[in-house]
């Protein structure tokens, strides 16, 4: 049994060195382990043994337990596509000017490649744990949304929006004296590139079937995944774990806890300036004090109006780079949900 | 920064970009400028900064003479078809609507045309003095900089072409546009700053950005007590005073924003970040 854990949260929050930690405690706490990034910074790419490495799991060189795999979208979603296509058709997409754009633009594409990969990992049940550290886009929706999104795209949706009906042929496109429309669309846009796109959405079609039943197997494993939603106490962030903690149970379920990084130390909170200080040390206990209560405050709001599990990670002044630094930040962390993350003895 | 008529704000997702945008906002409100907001992003951060309800493509006055709205881009799509090509009869559903988001889904350049089209209307208009624009993050940032000439080489006729070369033109004018990149001086966000100034220096789709640093601590010079909750706030502040420092020369930075402590509300970030680039004007 491969246990799930998946990491989401907003753009610049620490997720990535977190899914890192939590992966290097679980290695050394017994677990085999692979950990799946999305773009890490260089010093922690280098920590993980990841830095030169392409998408499949490599085991780490020092950390018998650990392995890591970086996710590469754009690779991934051609070869999504290509797996469900048949050769010929395949060959033409590669081809096609509109493919590379939609792989890159689609805003789903890369969260739905991401999402894919995670489950191919998930499935082949050679890990105890697999972490994911999930893709921003959408303040994280996107990687849950995306299988649908994506099933939806390549089902023809698109083209039965240019034709207003049913699912064209190729003939369709060429017979612009029945088709007043094609005429508006070649003044606005130049002549023949409706035609091209679709012909690349006609092509992409070929691929439903298989992007769809795949769609449903990842949605399953991320409904059976344990989902931890990472967030710094700063007003933005919390704004977006909120909106994004009250959306995650119909997507997929609700989370196991809501991970506070950058926390300070609670007793922070009631220290006061007294007049012995110089005006320059009343200013710092009265700033970080401050900051420890607003964080406090922030926990609460998760924990008393929304019912949700909080844990909380210590605010380290430098980034972790190596194993032990990484280690230790889960050690002095609190709250984790360990009966829920570790697989069972 | 208020002289432009189009200010965009980007910067790595999590830097403070949208408090950025909406504190120049309520700035340049209070110097008597109409303003209009626009937010590039569905339900980003904007509505929370201002302390509103969720923002509309039609744009609502969220303080006298500053408006604020939400990008939708079938809504701009038809707007577009509507206003601009003169298309009549078009409705929601019309077959040339449909075609043409279909289009956005897909082709390269469009779905991005419709929406910096937009704002870019918005600007030639002269209903606002100014146009500030809660952007995409820095990594999306460029395929919308460099729509038009995307769509240049990618339609060789028709009427969008045609309108592609002034949208280009308007982008590319520092007199009339400005790029401000939003920094917190750490490893990602400062690589990415740096990567984004290079491009744009290379492409030349808009004029050199503004660099913002955002989240500056201040220097501790005071002495400290030996031990207690004292010591330990002093080493955390000292420590990540000087890693800040580190990125901080790496990039050379126009406006520094002081770390903001102990605001429990984004409208409360909005309002200080407006006070702050007030006092540095």
């Amino acid at each position: 049994m491969t246990e799930t854990v998946l990491v989401t949260g907003a753009g610049g929050v620490g997720k990535t060195t977190f899914s890192a930690a939590l992966a290097v405690t679980c290695a050394r706490r017994g677990a085999r382990t692979l950990v799946v990034t999305v773009d890490p910074a260089r010093r922690l790419a280098t920590a993980l043994g990841v830095a030169d490495l392409g998408s499949e799991p490599q085991p780490h060189t020092e950390e018998p337990n650990l392995w890591a795999a970086m996710l590469d979208s754009a690779a991934s979603w051609r070869a999504v596509a290509m797996r469900h296509a048949d050769p010929e058709v395949a060959t033409r997409l590669a081809d096609n000017e509109f493919f590379q754009a939609a792989s890159e633009h689609f805003p789903a594409s890369q969260a739905y490649a991401a999402a894919d990969q995670a489950a191919t990992f998930v499935q082949a049940r050679a890990w105890d744990m697999v972490i994911v550290d999930t893709p921003p886009s959408g303040g994280g929706i996107d990687f849950f949304t995306a299988p649908a999104q994506m099933a939806d795209l390549v089902g023809g949706r698109l083209l039965r929006w240019i034709t207003g009906g049913p699912i064209p042929g190729r003939r369709f496109f060429y017979d612009r004296a029945a088709r007043p429309m094609l005429r508006i669309a070649d003044t606005i846009l130049g002549s023949g590139l409706l035609e091209r796109v679709s012909e690349f959405l006609l092509d992409l079609r070929t691929t439903y079937d298989g992007v769809a039943s795949r769609g449903r197997e990842i949605e399953g494993v991320l409904r059976e995944a344990s989902i931890l939603v990472v967030t710094t106490a700063d007003p933005a962030p919390v704004t977006e774990a909120i909106r994004f903690y009250r959306q995650l149970p119909a997507l997929a379920s609700t989370p196991a806890a809501v991970v506070f990084n950058r926390s300070l130390p609670e007793e922070w909170a009631t220290a006061v300036p007294d007049s012995g200080m110089s005006a320059d040390v009343a200013r710092l206990v009265g700033q970080w004090s401050a900051e420890t209560l607003r964080q406090a405050d922030a926990r609460e709001e998760f924990s008393t109006r929304y019912g949700a599990a909080v844990a909380s990670v210590p605010w380290r002044p430098d980034p972790p780079t190596d194993l032990t630094g990484l280690a230790d930040l889960i050690e002095q962390s609190h709250g984790l949900p360990w009966d829920r993350l570790l697989p069972a003895e | 920064m208020l002289d432009k008529r189009l200010v965009l704000v980007s910067g790595k997702g999590g830097v403070g970009k949208s408090a950025v945008a909406t504190g120049l906002a309520l700035l340049a409100q209070r110097h008597g400028l109409r303003v209009l907001i626009i937010e590039m992003e569905s339900g980003g951060g904007l509505s929370a900064h201002f302390g509103t309800g969720p923002l509309a493509f039609q744009p609502t006055e969220v303080r006298p003479g500053l408006h604020a709205m939400e990008m939708v881009r079938s809504e701009a799509l038809l707007e577009y078809l509507q206003l601009q090509l003169r298309l009549p009869g078009m409705g929601r559903f019309g077959s040339v609507a449909r075609a043409f988001d279909a289009l956005a889904t897909t082709a390269p350049a469009v779905r991005e045309i419709v929406t910096i089209g937009k704002i870019l209307w918005e600007v030639r208009e002269e209903k606002w003095d100014l146009v500030i624009v809660d952007a995409p993050p820095t990594g999306q940032i460029g395929s919308y900089l460099r729509a038009p000439q995307s769509i240049s080489e990618l339609v060789t006729t028709g009427r969008i072409r045609a309108q592609a070369d002034w949208m280009a033109d308007t982008l590319a004018d520092p007199e009339r546009t400005a790029l401000i990149l939003v920094n917190l001086p750490e490893e990602l966000p400062t690589t990415e700053t740096l990567e984004t100034i290079d491009w744009v220096a290379k492409t030349e789709v808009v004029g050199a950005p503004t660099v913002i640093a955002n989240r500056v601590l201040g220097e501790l010079k005071a002495k400290v007590p030996a031990s207690g909750v004292v010591t330990e706030m002093a080493a955390l502040h000292i420590s990540l005073w000087a890693e800040q420092q580190k990125w901080l020369e790496r990039l050379p930075t126009d406006l520094t924003l002081p770390y903001m402590f102990g605001l429990f509300t984004p409208t409360e970030v909005a309002a200080h970040v407006s006070d702050e680039l007030e006092a540095l004007k």
